[in-house]
């Protein structure tokens, strides 16, 4: 499916937006203690006064997780799935060895991010240069949300899947043509 | 008020305990006399470094480790090289920095 759809994109002009960040969220379905967690977790940050979670990084993949006494877990930065993926599962390894009984439930994809090159559909379309540099575009099919900006940059967000990326860049990609600058 | 013991532990602090472990040892003062002596040493030298000490350095190397927990920051660096102002360097293969909050926000560091 995957392939098919790569395929017919390549066609124009062999631009694909690259994945730029990826947000998921997994329940690890144990009550934690978060102060146990930042003393003997290895790069973790915990200052109840200003956040209820424990920040925790890691280098590979590079990603960073709040995770919460509830037992819920968010994880950023990765630039794929399976990445994103990965290092939840390393995150929840990480919580396992400091002797919580962690599981690794509910994972779920609660954000994808894109950014395509590329070089205006009036309803959909916000343009406010005094608040906002770029025009934002909400796109209802897929529901992606896609800033483009006078460079010719886009970013893509708000997917849920790889294909909604794909899809709402390939679509936004023949407008824009149309609105080339000379 | 009470302020942080850690400095006990520097090169200054251990020779004010040993002579203080001396003094009574020989009865010279007694071990209440000597918890006093410490308690205003912590005092006195949270003072100074916050008042008096403008010495400054400039830390590189690579941040392997870091956390935070109860407004401590623990950082512990590798191949680490201080510069001092003066040109001098002192380089470590791994060096540890424990950083707290001062009463006037100023944070002390010890290795």
């Amino acid at each position: 499916m995957t392939f098919h759809l790569q395929q017919r994109i390549t066609a124009t002009e062999g631009i694909l937006p690259t994945l730029q960040n990826i947000v998921t969220t997994v329940s690890l379905d144990y009550r934690l203690d978060l102060k146990t967690i930042a003393l003997h977790a290895r790069n973790a940050e915990y200052n109840p006064k200003r956040f209820s979670a424990v920040i925790m990084r890691i280098r590979d993949p590079k990603t960073t997780a709040l995770i919460s006494a509830s037992g819920k877990m968010v994880v950023t930065g990765a630039k794929s799935e399976d990445n994103s993926r990965l290092a939840s599962r390393k995150y929840a390894r990480i919580v396992q060895k400091l002797g919580f009984d962690a599981k690794f439930s509910e994972f779920k994809i609660q954000n994808i991010m894109g950014k395509g090159p590329a070089y205006s559909h009036g309803q959909f379309s916000r343009y406010e240069p005094e608040l906002f540099p770029g025009l934002i575009y909400r796109m209802i099919k897929p529901k992606v949300v896609l800033l483009i900006f006078v460079s010719g940059k886009i970013v893509l967000t708000g997917a849920k899947v790889r294909e909604e990326i794909y899809t709402a860049f390939n679509t936004i990609y023949t407008v824009l043509c149309e609105f080339r600058k000379p | 008020m009470s302020y942080y013991e850690f400095y006990r532990g520097s090169s200054i602090g251990m020779a004010l305990t040993d002579s203080l472990d001396e003094l009574i040892t020989s009865g010279s003062i007694t071990p209440q006399l000597a918890m006093k002596v410490l308690q205003q040493f912590d005092k006195s030298l949270a003072d100074v470094m916050v008042k008096q000490v403008k010495t400054k350095t400039t830390l590189k190397g690579h941040l392997h480790t870091y956390r935070l927990c109860d407004d401590v920051w623990t950082f512990i660096v590798k191949n680490a090289s201080f510069k001092m102002e003066g040109n001098e360097m002192v380089s470590g293969q791994r060096i540890k920095i424990i950083a707290c909050k001062n009463g006037e926000a100023v944070e002390a560091g010890k290795k």
